[in-house]
C-alpha cells in the first residue's frame, strides 16, 4: 500500500532514511548522468524548442473540448464494435471494469503498465472482488510481487537492486536466481508471464493516445507486452485518462517524435501499436475482442477549465521530470510523490489524491527549475508547484508563522530594512538576529550547521553608495542596479566590484533607494499578495524607461523579476508596459560584461588562476545564460575548469533549506565534491544566494581551501590598474 | 529523399535497435533467408499468415522450400502453435527511415501471433515502401484506421526491457531478434 507522509516532521523522517540508501543514491546519480546524455544524444538534429511548441499547441488545442472529443471518439469506436464508458471517480472507474470482468466469466486477468490504473488503485479493487491479476512488464510485475507502488513512472522499478530481484525470483520461482544474471532473470519473467497471458479471459492497458477522429487508441511499450494483452485475452479493457484524447493522428505522431526520446533517450520505443475497433480474436465472441475503453475523469474535467493548472493536462507521462530534479535523485521516486512521480507528480498529488497526501511532498522543491527545462510539452512546473502549494495554505487556512511574519515585514520597506540593521547591531550571524529575522527573506535558522552563515554588513549598500559612486562626466550607459536583499545587506563588496569595472568602462550606475525585496522569497512560500505587492514597488522605484539596463548581481532576482512579475501584476491595468520594459531591460552581470561592455582582455591581468563554476539555477534556466560566464571568465584571464554537474543545484532554493537541511545540505556536499575534484582554487558563481550556501558549505569543510566568488569580484580582482 | 538514401538510413538507424537488416533481390531470396536462420538456430516450424492469406502462390512455394529443407510452414490457427512458432516470416506494408521501424497491419490474428510469440521474427520490406519518418506516413495510417477494425504495429528492433538495475535486455516478452529483408523491385 502506498503511505505518503501528511507532515513535514514525518517527512524529514523518511527522507533521512532515504538519505542513508546508498545503492539509491548511486543509481539514481549514474541514472541522471547517463540520462543527460543520451536525451541530447536522442534529440540530435531535432529543432526541440520547436517541437515542444508544437507538442503544446496540439494539447492546448484539445483539452478545451475534452468532452466532445471523447463524444467523437465514442461515436468512432463504437461503430467498429468498441463500448466506450466515461467514469467520474476512480471507485466508478474500477467498478465498471470489475462489472466487465464480472460479465464476461472472467477469473484471471493480464495486465500492461498504466499510471492511470496506479491512480485508482484498480488491482487492489480487483483483487478484492476475486480476480487473479497480474501485471506483465517487468518493472511492474517486480513491484507486484513486492506490494509496492512504482518508484517512477517510466522504470517503476529502478529503485531495487539486482540482488533484491534475484531474491525476489527465488521465492516466487523456489530456484535459486543469481543476481549478476540479469538475462536469466529476464528469461525467467519471460516464462512465467507467458502462461499468464495463454490462461487469462481479459488484459487492461492503459494508453499513450485516444484519437478522437478515428476512435484509435495508441500504446508505446518497450517490451512488448502490450501487444500480447490486447491480443491474447478475449477481453481488452483500456483504462485512459480523459486527458489522452487528442483530436487527431497527426498531434499524436507528433507526441510520438518526443515521448521515447525524452523518456529514454531512444529514438523509437520498440513497439507502438494502433488499435481501432473490436479485432480478430479466436476465443472471442463471434471470433471478435469484447473491446472497452474507460475514460477516466477523476477531476481531469474541472482540471482542463482551471486557467492556471489546465497545463497539467498536457503531461505525457514521460517522467523526465523525475529524471532531472536534484531532489528526486537523491530520495528515489517513493518519496517524491504519492502515485505520480517528480515535479508532476506533486502537482497531480493534490488533485488526485488529495491534500493531506500533497501536504509535505508539495514543499519539498528548490524551485531550480530543471524538471521545466526538459518537459517536453512545455509544462511550468515549478511555478504550479508554489500554486499549489499556495492553494493548500489557503485551504487550510493554517499559516506557518513565518508566512504572516514574512508578509508582514516584506510589505513595509522600512521595517524590512530596520529588522536587518537591527540584525547587525546583535554581531551574530543571522541566525541570531532575534525572532523575526531568521523568518526574513534570509531564513536561517540556529539548527543548520551543515555551512556557516554570514552577518549582515556593517555598511549596507544604500548607505554607502553616494560615496563610493562616482558621477561620471559623460557616461556610455546609465544603468540602475538592482541589489537584492543579500547584495545590499550582505554582500555590498560585490557591488563594489561591479562599480571598479563599470567606473572603467564609462557606465554611470544608479541605485534607487526605494528598491526593496524582489519578492521571490514570498513567491516561494505561496506569498502571492505579498510578492505582488512588492513587484509594485519595485516597478515604482525603479522606472525601466530610465535606463539603458537595469543589471543585477543576482540570478534569482533577476529571473524572477522577468518571469513572475509579469504573471503576478497582469491584473494591475496601468502596469503592463513597465513590466515588459523591465523584462526587456533586466540583465545579468556576465551578458552585460560579455555581450553588451564586449569587454577585452587586454584590460586584463592574465592571472591563470585556475577556478571552477557553479552554474546558477535563475541564472542557466531561468535566465537561460550560460555561455556568457564561461566566455567571461576566460576574457578575464582565468583558467576555467569544468566541473561535473556544474549545472545541478547547490540546494539552497530559499526558503527549502529551512524545510529540509538534511536535502539542502547532501546537496551541498555533493555540489563541493565536485568542485574539489577539479583541483581549481576558486569556485566562481554568480547569485549571492549561491554564494553565501556554498561559501557557508566550503567553510565548515576541513579540507576547504577552496574560495568561493561572485563573478564580479574575481573579474574586478584582474582588471589591471 | 532517393530510395538508396532511405534504405541507407535504414541501414544506418537498425544498429542502434540491434536490428539486423539485409538486402534480397527476390522473395524467394527471402524465404531461403529464413529457412536458414530457422535451421541455424533450431527451429522447426515457420509461420507465414500474411502471405498464407495474400499469395497462394507465393505461400506454396515457400512450403515446397520448406518441406525441402525439413522446417514446417503454418500460415493458420497459430493458438494451437504457440510455443513451437520459431520463426515469424511477414511482409511489411511500409518502413519508417528515421527510426528503422516496420509498419505491420496486424488486423489478422493470426498475424499477430506469429510477429508476437515467434522466437525471431524476419520482416521483408519493399524498398518502395521505406519513407523517412513517420509523419510522411500520416494519410496511409489514416486510411487504415478508417477501415476499422485495424491493428496497426510499429515495430522497431527486439523486444527489450531494462527494469532491472536499468541494464538492456532484450528477448523479456516477444521476438528475441528482428531481421529486415529489404525487397528491391516489385517482387512483394
Ligand atoms: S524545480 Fe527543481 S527541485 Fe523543484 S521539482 Fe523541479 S527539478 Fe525538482
Ligand atoms: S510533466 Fe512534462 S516532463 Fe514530467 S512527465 Fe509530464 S510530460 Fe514528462
Amino acid at each position: 500500500m502506498i503511505t505518503t507522509p501528511h507532515s513535514v516532521k514525518e517527512y524529514r523522517g523518511q527522507l533521512k532514511k532515504a538519505l542513508e540508501n546508498e545503492f539509491l543514491g548511486t543509481t539514481l546519480d549514474n541514472f541522471a548522468t547517463a540520462y543527460k546524455t543520451s536525451r541530447a544524444k536522442a534529440f540530435e538534429g531535432i529543432d526541440l524548442e520547436g517541437l515542444i511548441q508544437e507538442i503544446a499547441a496540439g494539447k492546448d488545442a484539445s483539452i478545451p473540448c475534452l468532452e466532445e472529443l471523447f463524444a467523437l471518439f465514442k461515436v468512432r469506436a463504437e461503430a467498429a464494435g468498441v463500448t466506450v464508458h466515461a467514469a467520474h471517480t476512480a471507485t466508478e472507474a474500477n467498478e465498471i471494469i470489475s462489472s466487465i470482468a464480472r460479465a464476461n466469466g472472467v477469473r484471471k486477468i493480464v495486465k500492461g503498465k498504466s499510471m492511470t490504473a496506479e491512480e485508482t488503485f484498480l488491482n487492489t479493487h480487483l483483487e478484492k472482488a476475486g480476480y487473479q491479476i497480474t501485471e506483465t512488464d517487468l518493472g511492474e510485475w517486480i513491484i507486484q510481487l513486492r506490494h509496492e507502488g512504482p518508484s517512477h513512472m517510466v522504470m517503476p522499478a529502478i529503485h531495487l537492486s539486482r540482488k533484491q530481484v534475484a531474491e525476489l525470483f527465488t521465492r516466487v520461482t523456489g530456484e535459486h536466481q543469481d543476481p549478476d544474471d540479469i538475462d536469466g532473470m529476464v528469461k525467467v519473467a519471460r516464462r512465467e508471464l507467458r502462461q499468464a497471458y495463454l490462461e487469462a479471459d481479459m488484459g487492461i492497458t492503459g494508453a499513450n493516445f485516444a484519437i478522437a477522429e478515428t476512435g484509435t487508441l495508441g500504446l508505446v511499450t518497450n517490451e512488448g507486452n502490450g501487444r500480447l494483452v490486447t491480443t491474447l485475452p478475449r477481453v481488452h479493457v483500456a483504462l485512459v485518462g480523459f486527458d489522452k484524447l487528442i483530436c487527431d493522428l497527426k498531434s499524436a505522431l507528433r507526441i510520438l517524435r518526443a515521448l521515447p526520446r525524452n523518456a529514454t533517450g531512444q529514438a523509437i520505443s520498440t513497439y507502438v501499436t494502433w488499435i481501432t475497433g473490436a479485432n480478430e480474436c479466436a476465443p472471442g465472441p463471434d471470433g471478435r475482442k469484447e473491446m472497452h475503453v474507460v475514460f477516466l475523469d477523476n477531476g481531469r474535467l474541472a482540471l482542463a477549465k482551471d486557467p492556471v493548472f489546465s497545463q497539467t493536462l498536457r503531461c505525457i507521462r514521460c517522467g523526465a521530470c523525475a529524471n532531472v530534479c536534484p531532489i528526486y535523485k537523491l530520495v528515489g521516486g517513493h518519496n517524491y510523490g504519492h502515485v505520480y512521480i517528480g515535479a508532476i507528480g506533486l502537482i497531480l498529488t493534490y488533485f488526485y489524491h488529495g491534500r493531506e497526501n500533497a501536504r509535505a511532498i508539495i514543499k519539498n522543491c528548490l524551485n531550480c527549475q530543471a524538471c521545466k527545462s526538459v518537459c517536453p510539452t512545455g509544462i511550468d512546473l515549478p511555478h504550479l508547484i508554489k500554486e499549489v502549494y499556495r492553494a493548500v495554505l489557503e485551504v487550510e487556512g493554517k499559516k506557518p508563522v513565518k508566512n504572516v511574519l514574512l508578509s508582514r515585514v516584506l510589505k513595509d520597506r522600512r521595517l524590512f530594512h530596520f529588522l536587518l540593521r537591527r540584525a547587525r547591531l546583535a554581531q551574530k550571524p543571522l541566525a541570531g538576529g532575534g525572532d523575526l529575522i531568521r523568518h526574513l527573506p534570509l531564513f536561517f535558522s540556529k539548527e543548520h550547521r551543515f555551512r556557516s552563515l554570514p552577518v549582515v554588513a556593517k555598511n549596507p549598500l544604500r548607505d554607502i553608495w553616494e560615496h563610493i559612486n562616482p558621477r561620471l562626466p559623460k557616461p556610455r550607459y546609465r544603468v540602475a542596479l538592482f541589489g537584492g536583499c543579500l547584495v545590499d545587506f550582505v554582500y555590498p563588496e560585490q557591488a563594489e566590484a561591479l562599480l571598479k569595472l563599470t567606473r572603467e568602462h564609462d557606465v554611470q550606475l544608479e541605485y534607487p533607494m526605494q528598491q526593496t525585496c524582489c519578492g521571490l522569497p514570498a513567491k516561494m512560500m505561496g506569498e502571492n499578495e505579498t510578492a505582488r505587492e512588492v513587484a509594485v514597488q519595485n516597478l515604482k522605484a525603479i522606472d525601466p524607461a530610465n535606463y539603458d539596463w537595469v543589471l543585477t548581481l543576482c540570478a534569482s532576482c533577476g529571473s524572477h523579476m522577468k518571469e513572475n512579475y509579469a504573471k503576478l501584476l497582469a491584473d494591475e491595468a496601468d502596469l503592463p508596459v513597465k513590466v515588459q520594459q523591465l523584462r526587456d531591460k533586466i540583465i545579468d552581470f556576465s551578458s552585460f560584461m560579455q555581450n553588451v561592455l564586449k569587454v577585452a582582455p587586454e584590460k586584463f591581468v592574465e592571472s591563470h588562476k585556475k577556478v571552477a563554476y557553479h552554474s546558477p539555477c535563475h541564472l542557466c534556466r531561468g535566465l537561460h545564460v550560460t555561455k556568457e560566464p564561461r566566455d567571461l571568465m576566460k576574457t578575464a584571464g582565468l583558467d576555467y575548469v569544468p566541473a561535473k554537474d556544474e549545472e545541478v543545484c547547490c540546494g539552497f532554493g530559499g526558503s527549502f533549506s529551512i524545510d529540509f537541511p538534511e536535502l539542502s545540505a547532501e546537496l551541498l556536499k555533493r555540489k563541493l565534491d565536485n568542485v574539489e575534484a577539479t583541483g581549481a582554487g576558486v569556485l566562481v558563481t554568480d547569485c549571492p544566494g549561491c554564494v553565501l550556501q556554498l561559501r557557508g558549505g566550503m567553510d565548515k569543510r576541513a579540507a576547504g581551501k577552496v574560495k568561493v566568488k561572485h563573478i564580479a569580484d574575481v573579474v574586478a580582482e584582474n582588471l589591471k590598474r | 529523399m532517393p530510395k538508396q538514401d532511405l534504405k541507407e538510413m535504414m541501414k544506418e538507424k537498425a544498429q542502434a535497435v540491434q536490428s539486423v537488416v539485409s538486402e534480397v533481390g527476390s522473395i524467394e531470396e527471402a524465404f531461403r533467408y529464413a529457412i536458414d536462420i530457422t535451421r541455424k538456430q533450431g527451429g522447426t516450424v515457420l509461420a507465414a499468415p500474411g502471405l498464407g492469406r495474400q499469395d497462394a502462390s507465393a505461400f506454396a512455394a515457400f512450403r515446397a522450400l520448406c518441406e525441402q529443407n525439413g522446417v514446417a510452414l503454418v500460415k493458420e490457427s497459430l493458438r494451437a502453435e504457440i510455443g513451437k512458432l520459431h520463426t515469424g516470416f511477414t511482409v511489411a506494408d511500409y518502413g519508417i527511415a528515421e527510426t528503422a521501424t516496420i509498419v505491420q497491419e496486424s488486423s489478422c490474428e493470426d498475424l499477430r501471433i506469429a510477429t508476437m510469440l515467434s522466437e525471431i521474427h524476419v520482416a521483408v520490406l519493399p524498398a518502395a515502401r521505406i519513407k523517412p519518418n513517420a509523419m510522411a506516413l500520416e494519410n496511409e495510417l489514416k486510411g487504415e484506421m478508417k477501415s476499422a477494425p485495424s491493428y496497426l504495429a510499429f515495430i522497431s528492433g527486439a523486444s527489450r526491457t531494462a527494469d532491472i538495475e536499468r541494464e538492456l535486455t532484450i528477448g523479456v516478452h516477444g521476438p528475441q531478434e528482428l531481421h529486415i529483408l529489404i525487397l528491391d523491385g516489385d517482387q512483394a
